[in-house]
């Protein structure tokens, strides 16, 4: 088997993995045998290129599991089980995910907290797809608990040594599906509207770029997708959630008995995509009621999105949720002959922005804003800068780089934070991320940052490297 | 009888047995049975498998690519391609070599036959449908229907995402182009060249009419009723009229296989479902697994009123008129051995839409007569342009003049061209009808102009859609060009503004032109195009659009997966979605113009001219599929040409405006062609 061969069937072979550690071999595996040629002339060429040969691309790269029909795959395709409703069912179960594993280091000099530790996750889902609408999802993520991730501890008075977070916990398990393709004999000359799609069950809801929600709730979702308004809408997704259980509010813990009723909306006019989202989440001791809107827009080279959420204690304030406004700004161009996007992100807090609904292992709403306020949800390394949505103004700026036809990637950033508490301090931050792509299924990524923060006495430093594996 | 020959060599059947023929083709091939492949996706006939390939889904098969020397094409060539390139035996040693070179020809000959005769038992080419259907056959012959594998642009697309993709889109484009190929088990990457006849026809006659179960939305995967031409086809009709052909004798027909007479399909089965709009939408609603709404023509139909009124998909785009429910033809289903069946309401398999063919004459539209010539290959050589098989040329042929080896003699140059004509005349009929559906969706709706205080000239031009089954464009709106191109000059024939122009590759000057994404041009501000935008979420710094919907910031190895969130609430994964741009049934949109003071000069009136132009790709999809290359030889600078020459103007408009303001139209040009 060739070096190239190798670079093409990389991800799923591993005996060819193995023989392939020689340093041309991994060269070859980091790249790909299709050149990056898109932008690097203007002028389209005249030169006849021959189609790409099937020794020159990647072969499908399969699900671990597959039970009945392959996943995109070629082949028979089965005529399936008709059903009363009229609905035809091929019935295939699918099982993906990913791995990841890495060590995490940082040196925190102000506050003394240092770490030293390998963390892993495994999220394991397994989708059985019974059309091309209805499906039933599960999730697991067996080396995770309550936030938490199974690690090996090498810092002293950090639990050190062996911590398992093992859980079976089911993550995700919902069914979702469209009326109109369940009960085709109700409709069969296709005059009605029944094209309605719900989901239920534990589902991810993820709203707001993650703001007011992003959260695993236990819920029924339906929607209504392309909505027209004459002259003036012609996609409008709207979508009405109600969650009951497994509510996760601003205080990182997990409410039990707490409504969730949300109202969303995607609207696509001619120049700008528009959303309105409200929320109220109803329970005894800490109501709450939440807006968002936000804008995407491009003016020429520019790419635009503004957004802006609001939160509101509907009784007295709590941890639970607190009145609070988070307005984000985000900016990004595309640079010549190329795909690089240089990016700048700048927020704004006022109060004590409260999202509806936060996993504890979800990040801040403000990670959106770079990666420097981001935490890599693996272990306990943390974001650089904080996450906290309280009187602050910040953001960030960075260029990311493809290089490789974007197997390898590169982001620099900037950033800071001002802090209207003097007691917490502002703090700033320069940080990197490298990522590279290893065959078709496999991912080493590289993070460091420095910090350093007012009043704090210290800088701070942390690195980390992860090997990420998709199924 | 020929291939049952070769098929029985093959198997090391005594010629004896072989010549029983019908006999054995019906124990062999009748279906169900080892050979015609299950279900499962086992499927014997997968080639494309390399050996050694650790998927494991399908393996090699009796046929596969594995056991031949180049391994590159699942059919090989031989009979079905003809086009493997031939051993020069230079380097060749030992006696036995060109024996053992004869033998792998013979083999790989047996095999194809082999491979022919199997398909054709699973899967009829319309070639065999062609003798009795000669209206469908020619209608569809030219459609979009049976150019959807034959596009070199689709084609390099598809390779294109899958290679950026870890191959994790798999068959899901090709799946609907190329249903046949797909159920044979055929490679994703394979060349048109290389593939099996039937799998280069695309949405061929089977596709629709060998289906008996009304799948829903499920984006083309479906599962095709296997069956030989004796077998059952599913129609909108029922088996009345087929029962009377069979039993009168004049049509010399037989359904069954050991009995001579023309081979027909032993039933008609009504199958209702076909000519819902339901039917149409289950490759007109396009979603990925990951919850990506690629395409949403049903979708959008469903919303209208067209559908509560009871208008079908069918009623618009297979009656007598392209885009507009005007009835239907009557006339015979079938004409066999010259002599029709009884008339009924028939159908226009043209399907016209958007898009036009930019190859060679000689492999599209499909021939039956091209086929039996030349292989694609072949008609590949022959330059038409030039003036081969004309009287023009052939009496004058330069001295010297070299010609490739299969088109040596003037009488298959005679001959080529003889099928060249009738593909001209067909491309022209499509290209009429193409236009009527164009025209019968966009629409003129008016102009204003206005001389405004500080002298500035703003103008407005709208445009309506007509129709009220869908949005327009709709389906693979992503990547359809609908665009005004408007140029003011004034009296002395300056131009003072211009908009919707080309850059040198042809592109509009978007911020996907290659020249204005580089900066070496400036965008068109005023661009009115009603194609809409793939928009990726970044790993930071919000949404960008991009050409193609991958999404590389997020990281560098995308992958396509059942999306672990919902997608019925969102409609869409969270890396990618589309932003609409097009025009809603019976809506409208206004494209509004500013000419500052100081450009506009003291020379009225000026002249406003615009016309509208529907393109089926925008040049900047070439170049970002280019990195794979392109079939049949083609470069990225050919494609990019005769995509923008077989561009259509459906409308166009002058007026004139004088310095006041006030405005009058000059000159109303409704072309055929926007060249």
């Amino acid at each position: 088997m060739s070096i190239e061969r190798v670079a093409r069937k990389g991800g799923a072979g591993w005996s060819a993995v193995v023989s392939a550690t020689a340093v041309f071999g991994l060269a070859a595996m980091i790249g790909t045998a299709i050149p990056e040629t898109v932008y690097a002339a203007s002028e389209l060429s005249d030169e006849p290129v021959p189609l790409a040969k099937e020794e020159d691309l990647p072969q499908r790269t399969p699900p671990i599991i597959e039970i009945g029909p392959a996943f995109l795959g070629n082949g028979n395709l089965p005529k399936g089980w008709v059903l009363p409703t009229g609905a035809v069912w091929q019935p295939a179960f699918w099982v993906f995910g990913s791995s990841r594993t890495a060590y995490n280091f940082v040196e925190n000099r102000g506050a003394g907290q240092d770490l030293s530790e390998v963390a892993t996750r495994l999220d394991l889902f397994g989708n059985l797809q019974l059309s091309g609408t209805e499906r039933l999802l599960i999730g697991i993520s067996p080396l995770r608990s309550s936030g938490s991730f199974t690690n090996y501890q090498f810092s002293p008075g950090a639990g050190d040594g062996f911590n398992d977070h093992i859980s079976f916990e089911l993550t995700t398990a919902f069914f979702e599906g469209e009326f109109g393709e369940l009960f085709p004999n109700l409709d069969p000359e296709d005059k009605g509207s029944y094209d309605v799609s719900f989901a239920i069950g534990r589902q991810p809801l993820f709203f707001q770029e993650g703001a007011l929600i992003n959260d695993t709730i236990d819920s029924l979702g339906i929607n209504r997708d392309t909505i027209i308004i004459p002259n003036q809408v012609i996609d409008w997704r709207m979508t009405g959630v109600i969650g009951v259980n497994d509510i996760h509010r601003a205080d990182r813990r997990r409410h039990h008995g707490d409504v969730l009723i949300g109202w969303f909306n995607e609207l696509n006019f001619r120049g700008p995509t528009v959303n309105v989202d409200a929320i109220v989440v109803a329970t005894q001791d800490s109501p709450g009621a939440y807006a968002g809107v936000s804008m995407v827009q491009r003016f020429g080279h520019l790419n635009f999105a503004a957004r802006l959420n609001g939160s509101m204690a509907i009784d007295d304030e709590s941890p639970a949720v607190e009145d609070g406004l988070f307005g984000l700004v985000e900016l990004s161009t595309t640079l010549p002959y190329g795909e690089n996007l240089l990016y700048g992100n700048f927020f704004g807090v006022a109060g004590d922005f409260s999202p509806a609904a936060l996993d504890p292992s979800a990040g801040s709403p403000l990670g959106r804003a770079g990666i420097l306020f981001a935490s890599p949800l693996l272990g306990r390394y943390g974001a650089a800068l904080s996450g906290t949505t309280s009187d602050t103004l910040g953001g960030a700026i960075g260029l990311q780089m493809f290089f490789n036809n974007a197997r390898t990637q590169l982001i620099l950033e900037a950033g800071g934070r001002y802090e209207g508490d003097e007691t917490i301090g502002s703090a700033a931050a320069v940080g990197a991320q490298v990522r590279q792509a290893i065959g078709r299924r496999v991912e080493i990524r590289g993070d460091a940052f420095y910090t350093v923060q007012e009043g704090r006495g210290g800088d701070g430093v942390g690195a980390r490297a992860e090997i990420a594996i998709n199924f | 009888m020929h291939r049952l020959i070769q098929l029985a060599c093959c198997l090391g059947l005594a010629v004896g047995v072989s010549l029983a023929g019908p006999a054995m083709g019906q124990n062999l091939l009748g279906g169900g049975d080892l050979l015609s492949g299950g279900d499962s996706g086992g499927d014997l006939l997968s080639g494309d498998r390399s050996g050694g390939s650790d998927d494991g889904a399908l393996g090699g098969g009796l046929l596969g690519s594995d056991q031949s020397a180049g391994g590159d094409s699942a059919l090989g060539g031989g009979l079905l391609g003809g086009d493997e390139p031939k051993q020069d035996g230079l380097f060749t040693f030992g006696g036995n070599e060109p024996e053992k070179a004869e033998d792998e020809d013979a083999q790989k000959q047996a095999n194809a036959a082999h491979e022919e005769l199997f398909s054709e038992a699973r899967y009829p080419s319309a070639n065999a449908c062609a003798a009795c259907h000669p209206k469908q056959y020619r209608e569809w012959s030219v459609s979009q229907h049976a150019y959807a594998q034959i596009s070199p642009v689709y084609l390099s697309m598809q390779m294109t995402i899958n290679a950026l993709t870890s191959a994790t889109n798999g068959d899901f484009c090709i799946r609907c182009h190329n249903q046949v190929g797909m159920n044979m088990g055929e490679s994703i990457y394979t060349s048109n060249l290389d593939r099996h006849p039937t799998s280069r026809e695309g949405i061929t006659c089977v596709v629709c009419h060998r289906l008996n179960r009304n799948y829903g939305k499920v984006s083309g995967r479906f599962g095709l009723v296997e069956g030989d031409i004796y077998d059952k086809v599913y129609g909108p009709s029922g088996n009345e009229e087929l029962e009377r052909v069979l039993k009168d004798p004049k049509y010399v027909v037989t359904a069954e296989r050991d009995k001579p007479g023309r081979a027909v399909h032993a039933e008609a089965e009504e199958f209702f479902a076909l000519v819902t709009p339901g039917f149409c939408g289950s490759c007109h609603d396009v979603t990925l697994l990951n919850g990506f709404r690629l395409e949403e023509a049903f979708a959008e139909f469903k919303r209208t009123d067209a559908a509560a009124e009871g208008t079908t998909c069918q009623d618009c785009h297979m009656g007598k008129v392209q885009g507009i429910a005007a009835g239907y033809d009557r006339g015979p289903a079938a004409v066999v051995g010259g002599v029709p069946t009884a008339d009924r309401r028939v159908t226009n398999h043209y399907f016209a839409g958007p898009d036009y063919p930019i190859v060679h004459p000689g492999i599209f539209p499909h021939n039956v007569q091209a086929a039996e010539l030349k292989t694609l290959r072949e008609w590949l050589e022959f330059r038409y342009d030039e003036g081969w098989g004309t009287d023009e040329f052939e009496d004058n042929i330069p001295p010297g003049y070299e010609f490739p080896d299969s088109w040596q003699y003037i009488d298959d140059r005679y001959d080529a061209r003889a099928i060249l004509d009738e593909q001209f005349d067909r491309l022209e009929w499509a290209r009429g009808l193409r236009q009527e559906v164009l025209e019968n969706a966009l629409q003129f709706g008016g102009f204003t102009a206005e001389r405004e205080s500080g002298g500035d000239l703003a103008f407005s031009i709208q445009v309506n859609n007509a129709t009220n089954g869908h949005g327009v464009p709709t389906g693979f709106d992503a990547e359809r060009l609908m665009f005004l191109e408007v140029t003011v000059t004034d009296a002395d024939g300056k131009v003072v503004f211009v908009s919707g122009d080309r850059d040198p590759n042809g592109d509009v000057r978007d911020t996907h032109s290659l020249y204005v994404h580089n900066h070496e041009l400036e965008e068109d501000a005023y661009l009115f195009n009603l194609q809409t935008r793939f928009m990726l979420r970044m790993n930071r710094g919000g949404e960008r659009e991009q050409v193609l919907p991958i999404n590389r910031s997020l990281g560098p190895l995308p992958f396509v997966r059942p999306e672990t969130r919902p997608t019925a609430i969102y409609g869409r994964p969270r890396s990618a979605r589309k932003h609409k741009q097009t025009i809603d049934p019976l809506g409208h949109r206004i494209a509004e113009y500013r000419v500052e003071a100081g450009k506009l000069g003291a020379s009225f009136p000026l002249k406003v001219q615009f016309r509208f132009i529907a393109q089926m790709v925008p040049v900047n999809l070439i170049a970002a599929i280019q990195s794979v290359g392109f079939d049949y030889g083609m470069s990225a600078k050919e494609i990019a040409d005769n995509v923008v020459d077989g561009a259509h103007t459906v409308f166009a408009h002058t007026f004139e405006v004088d310095e006041n303001g006030r405005f009058k139209e000059v000159e109303n040009t409704n072309v055929a062609s926007a060249r």
